[in-house]
């Protein structure tokens, strides 16, 4: 699964806070490429599987705000 | 009046917004309060829109998702105005914590204030018209002039 965070509206801080907040619950890997943060998310836990692209994303956003 | 161009399929709603209306500030405002009800993904598809994917949390109808989007621009445009608002009282606001601030600060000063008796005069208030531009010329004076 792979989730592509736009610069211009994601910061990189917030991106690697979220991920470790949920590395538990999957395995992370994120490369900066052109505009785009891009997050690859790998052997993730099958009990939050269908949600975990839509929650991830908006913890992310959660701390654009802090 | 213009409306905003606006996508629905798989539960989600997804519309674009002007920069130039909207601050991206407000978007995130508006997102924030919208992160219990919603999942939220922003994008930027040209340099002056930007994308807002609004996805209900449970599964929701065509009419309750425009009612989603209809929710966020409104919140969208209380984030603005209150934006708008912040800035413009901005100096206000500085001028008015200033104030509390000092006043906060001088208790000693006004206390050292009221210990000084009305006798002690220390910026010279209490002269006399006399003492200052001196005595009133007499009558007789004043007709021989």
């Amino acid at each position: 699964m792979e989730i592509k965070f736009n610069k211009k509206m994601y910061s990189l801080k917030a991106v690697k806070s979220a991920i470790q907040a949920y590395r538990g619950l999957a395995d992370f890997d994120f490369k900066q490429k052109g505009a785009y943060i891009k997050v690859e998310l790998k052997n993730i836990n099958k009990d939050v599987e269908e949600m975990i692209k839509d929650e991830f994303c908006n913890y992310v956003l959660f701390l654009m705000k802090l | 009046m213009k409306k905003i161009k606006t996508k629905i399929n798989k539960n989600q709603v997804i519309f674009y917004l002007s920069v130039k209306i909207y601050s991206l500030e407000a978007i995130y405002g508006a997102a924030y309060v919208f992160i219990d009800r919603a999942y939220l993904f922003l994008d930027s598809c040209s340099e002056k829109k930007i994308a807002v994917f609004l996805k209900g949390k449970n599964k929701l109808s065509r009419k309750q998702l425009e009612a989603l989007k209809g929710d966020f621009l409104n919140e969208l445009l209380d984030y603005a105005f209150r934006i708008k608002l912040s800035r413009n009282s901005r100096k206000l606001r500085e001028f008015i914590v200033g104030q509390a601030l000092v006043s906060a600060y001088g208790d000693d000063e006004v206390v050292q204030e009221n210990e000084i008796g009305y006798e002690d005069d220390p910026l010279g208030i209490a002269v006399s018209w006399e003492d200052k531009y001196g005595a009133k010329p007499k009558k007789a004076e004043k007709e021989n002039k």
